[in-house]
């Protein structure tokens, strides 16, 4: 019985090669995309997961009351951590965190690399397996090191490693170490990342050792595990004191500030969040906000793109069952049962599912390396499947297939047996599940091309935004070298100097956007100002900076080589200017670091020099060219830019050989912090073109349809004198109404969901209604487009043709 | 008795008027009969078949087969004495278009469940008896319409029913096919089948031993 069945379901499918081939085409489409999709999504959601203890692991940061709301700070002095765990009961494991980036040397190698200095406790928090060497006790020892396999292999290539002695730069000299443990590679869904972990005791002396006992330097991340039972809002009660005790002199500024405290009367409030949902936290109001809705959203479109290919799957089903009406008589007249037929019907659209999705595992498969490296994303197979996830794709298949096969099989099988023989299909309802299905398939589609579009029209506003400074011209490089900074810019100079299209260069300790070696760093300081507590975001620059990136100096004068005293000079911004709250920002002399005292030289125009979406903060720029900097800074002439940039490499290259070259132009730089907003753009727009085509091949099978089942009718019409631009119309009208019908209720809720999201932007444009009526008038044109190839050609034809056949 | 229907009564409501398909018909089936069904287009000759052959429900009336009221019976009932009983033969011979000679003789024994040994010896004493062997494995558009009958009837007689239901078997055919076909119903029932069958041609209806006219749903003579 399953063989003849089997048996037919091929030959029905064969036997129709478009509809088959369209509909096969159509789901594997969506069936690739969607696995594709899922993988990416599911890996998101996987993050951290791999940590036995993750449900108990937790980083402890604290909410500060400012002047301007609260204020989230990770930052922990060097006692917190032993302090916490003495003195606040529930904590198991504690440990200090700090990343970092080492130069390690091994025999004539010398490499970059990402250090992890940690507490011993840090390895039976967080699962990062041993395998090889000492699986306890690590880096108890000071003069020991744990490298990951992927860096071992990097130094020693096949070589043991194990016990060998490699050497790190630290506060300028060689530090030994040996090789006590390696660990099993990081796994791609790990938020923590480092290739060597070493004992938080090896910190340079300014972080740890000149600061135990001193609760005033904020400087590293603190991780710790909850004994068993203890819940995290309990423990955050609990903080209270200890807060209290520890912190006493801030708080007193606080309340001499004037600062409102938080609801419950705390100024300082210790809080915990899960690390399972560090990967998806973002600041929010003094307050960690855990959002998953990325990942969901991705598998929101996976979701709809498979909806819209199986509705087109269920539309034609329906339509084609007439023809198959009196297969179904016959075979009820020679015994079928009702559920024979239902599973004879639903067999060949499981047939047909199951085919496309293997060829979509198959597709995905292939697809994967060029989705990983547009998505920039380690989502693969490998790292997200396992049994659970198999069982829940088959049965999730089965169930697809269970509705939108089952249903036009039950539509069928319930006919009568002599309503069939005779072949003709009562209509009811006049055709409402397939209005329906186009309307929701429709929606979908306009609903993802506003999204689109609306999510374009923000990228490219952040992206062409007036920053404040110049992004075309000026090249930013890191100082990764062995070389000290100073000298390393000095020579970089003199190496310059004469070299047509270089205008000017200059350094400072941070980057401006996200940097080629991808990291970005803050630093800031808070201090007391006639009486009042006072933020500002620091900035240590070298001569030039403001010339370099054509800053606009409003008020005052920028550095300059002509006074010694500048290094006692301060350039603030119009922000910093507003917080002080003088008349004459000029006069404003401000005492530092207990006795040194600076006076404000100039004011600088406001510009970006954080994230691009966050509002400008206050900032102070100091000059200071003997400072750690990590930047340099070239601005270059307009014409042939890329020629300089190779003529800076080179120069690099001539003073740090070893070292690699990472520059790019600032605007790059923007647009590296842009990558979460690119990335969504580019998953929902490449969501709307796919769900675009499937609708119109849904849409295409349908007028194919009305057009043959309505031959008789125009061919009437035509007879009785109706011109071919009269049936055009008819035939398509019946499919206009529908798309028109999607777009209003489709529209309101685009709007609301892009405002939605605009609201989390402090630069947004305003959304227009051109937008929306932009994606509604794409859909309608392409939707005209597809259904007219059908309708003209059949108003066209000879009527003659049309009425001898009946 | 086979079968015998009592006082049988089919309408359908048109605007309000009851408009009857079938009248008061009473019918008696003897086993080993050979009975024609004669009358004009739209005068319920197949309406009635299709009562027979249980394909079609009627309002009032009694039904019994093998002395069981089939009106009284439960849908998974009736299908079985259907299953088991009868074969139909239709003018349009609704073969299945997708499955070859073979796979249309045999597939109303799969729907009886019987077993695949069985099933090939049945299907081959089919194919054997009707000459059709070579062409078992031909898809029916590539038979001519009177062999694609010859299936039909195949098909009809293979789960060896008591009643044998044709409706104008010849009417798609050639008169000399017709008549080939005819002359093997009149075999058939020689060897025991019985027959009832609608036709228009009086030539097909004397084959049979009883005909049964029929007039706006009423039997004007037999």
């Amino acid at each position: 019985m399953i063989k003849n069945y089997f048996k037919i379901a091929l030959r029905n499918l064969w036997k129709d090669k478009t509809f088959t081939g369209l509909n096969i085409l159509g789901l594997t489409v969506a069936f690739t995309v969607a696995i594709l999709l899922s993988i990416y999504a599911l890996f998101e959601l996987s993050y951290d997961r791999f940590h036995k203890n993750v449900d108990s692991i937790y980083h402890i940061y604290a909410s500060e009351q400012t002047p301007d709301g609260p204020g989230v700070s990770t930052a922990k002095p060097i006692p917190f951590a032993d302090a916490l765990q003495r003195e606040v009961p529930g904590v198991e494991k504690i440990t200090k965190y700090m990343g970092g980036n080492v130069l390690i040397t091994h025999g004539n190698k010398e490499l970059r690399m990402e250090a992890a200095y940690v507490d011993p406790d840090f390895f039976s928090i967080f699962s990062f397996p041993v395998i090889k060497g000492n699986k306890q006790h690590l880096i108890e020892d000071q003069s020991s090191i744990v490298i990951t396999e992927k860096t071992a292999k990097i130094l020693f290539g096949e070589e043991n490693a194990l016990g060998r002695t490699v050497n790190i730069l630290q506060q300028g000299q060689q530090r030994p170490y040996t090789i006590s443990s390696i660990l099993e590679d990081i796994p791609a869904q790990s938020t923590m990342r480092f290739n060597l972990a070493l004992n938080f005791k090896n910190q340079s002396d300014f972080v740890y050792a000149d600061n135990i006992g001193n609760w005033e330097k904020s400087n590293h991340s603190v991780y710790l595990k909850l004994s068993e039972g203890v819940v995290p809002t309990q423990f955050e009660k609990a903080t209270r004191d200890f807060t209290a005790l520890h912190y006493k002199d801030d708080i007193k500024d606080f309340k001499r500030d004037g600062i409102q405290p938080d609801k419950n009367g705390q100024y300082i409030q210790q809080r915990l969040l899960g690390y399972k949902d560090i990967h998806f936290a973002t600041e929010k109001n003094g307050n960690a906000d855990t959002s998953r809705l990325y990942p969901f959203l991705i598998l929101g479109i996976a979701f709809l793109v498979l909806f819209i290919a199986s509705a087109n799957f269920i539309n034609m089903s329906i339509a084609k069952s007439a023809g198959r009406l009196r297969e179904i008589g016959m075979r009820k007249t020679l015994g079928a049962s009702k559920a024979q037929l239902f599973f004879q019907f639903w067999g060949e659209s499981v047939l047909i599912y199951f085919m496309s999705a293997l060829i979509g595992i198959v597709l995905a498969n292939l697809l994967l390396g060029q989705f990983q490296t547009i998505f920039r994303t380690s989502a693969a197979f490998g790292n997200v499947i396992s049994p659970s996830i198999v069982i829940a794709f088959f049965i999730g298949v089965m169930v697809i297939t269970l509705i939108s096969g089952g249903y036009p099989s039950l539509l069928m099988t319930k006919l009568s047996t002599i309503q069939s023989l005779k072949g003709k299909l009562e209509v009811t309802g006049k055709n409402r599940l397939r209005d329906g299905l186009l309307i929701l398939q429709f929606g979908i589609t306009i609903l993802l091309i506003s999204g689109t579009l609306v999510l374009w029209d923000q990228l490219e506003y952040m992206r062409n935004k007036d920053v404040g400074f110049n992004k075309e011209q000026v090249i930013a490089f890191p100082l990764n070298g062995k070389r000290e900074d100073a000298q390393a810019i000095q020579l970089m100079r003199n190496e310059l100097a004469d070299t047509p299209g270089i205008v000017n260069i200059t350094a400072s300790n941070n980057i401006l956007g996200l940097g080629k070696d991808g990291t970005s760093s803050t630093s800031a300081m808070g201090f007391d100002y006639k009486g009042r507590g006072v933020k500002t975001n620091i900035l240590i620059v070298d001569h030039d900076y403001t010339e370099t990136l054509d800053l606009e100096i409003i008020k005052g004068r920028s550095f300059s080589r002509d006074f010694k005293s500048d290094s006692l000079g301060l350039i603030i911004n119009q922000a910093m200017a507003d917080q002080l709250q003088e008349k004459d920002p000029l006069q404003t002399q401000i005492i530092l670091f207990d006795s040194i005292n600076y006076s404000v030289l100039g004011v600088v125009k406001d510009f970006n020099f954080q994230g691009f979406d966050k509002s400008i903060e206050p900032l102070t720029l100091f000059l200071n060219p003997k400072w750690n900097m990590r930047n340099v800074y070239v601005k270059v002439s307009g014409n042939n830019p890329l020629q300089s940039m190779s003529r800076i490499e080179q120069a690099w290259a001539k003073i740090e050989p070893n070292a690699e070259f990472l520059g790019s132009f600032l605007d790059e730089n923007i647009d590296r912090t842009l990558t979460r907003e690119r990335l969504m753009t580019t998953m929902i727009g490449s969501g709307s073109i796919l769900a675009v085509i499937l609708s119109c091949v849904g849409l295409f099978a349908m007028s194919l349809l009305v057009v043959t089942q309505r031959r008789k009718e125009i061919g009437i019409r035509k007879v009785v004198g109706a011109s071919v631009s009269t049936i055009t119309l008819l035939l398509t009208k019946e499919f206009l109404k529908l798309v028109l019908i999607a777009f209003l209720i489709a529209t309101p809720i685009a709007w609301w969901f892009t405002s939605q999201w605009l609201q989390g932007y402090v630069y947004r444009i305003d959304l227009s209604v051109l937008t929306f009526l932009l994606a509604g008038g794409i859909v309608l044109v392409i939707a005209i487009a597809t259904i007219s190839t059908k309708t003209i050609g059949a108003a066209t034809q000879n009527p003659v043709k049309s009425l001898r056949t009946e | 008795m086979l079968l015998e229907l009592k006082n049988i009564f089919k309408w359908v409501n048109s605007g309000g008027n009851r408009v009857f398909l079938l009248k008061d018909i009473n019918l008696q089936v003897e086993e080993g009969a050979f009975i024609s069904i004669m009358g004009l287009s739209g005068s319920g000759k197949s309406t009635m078949l299709n009562v027979l052959g249980m394909l079609d429900t009627f309002d009032e009336g009694e039904y019994l087969f093998n002395e069981q009221p089939v009106h009284q019976l439960k849908e998974k009932h009736r299908s079985r004495l259907f299953k088991e009983n009868m074969g139909f033969v239709f003018q349009a011979y609704h073969l299945i278009d997708e499955l070859t000679v073979y796979e249309n003789i045999e597939t109303p024994l799969l729907y009886k469940k019987i077993k695949s040994s069985e099933r090939k010896a049945l299907v081959s004493d089919m194919l054997d008896r009707f000459n059709i062997v070579g062409k078992k494995d031909l898809f029916p558009a590539q038979l001519s319409g009177g062999q694609q009958q010859l299936v039909g009837v195949a098909r009809a007689l293979v789960s060896k029913p008591k009643l044998l239901l044709a409706d104008e078997p010849t009417g798609n055919l050639n008169s000399k096919q017709g008549e080939e076909i005819m002359e093997l119903f009149k075999q058939l029932n020689q060897e025991g089948v019985t027959i009832v069958q609608v036709t228009h041609s009086e030539k097909n209806a004397a084959y049979g031993s009883q005909i049964i006219e029929l007039l706006d749903g009423r039997v004007i003579s037999r």
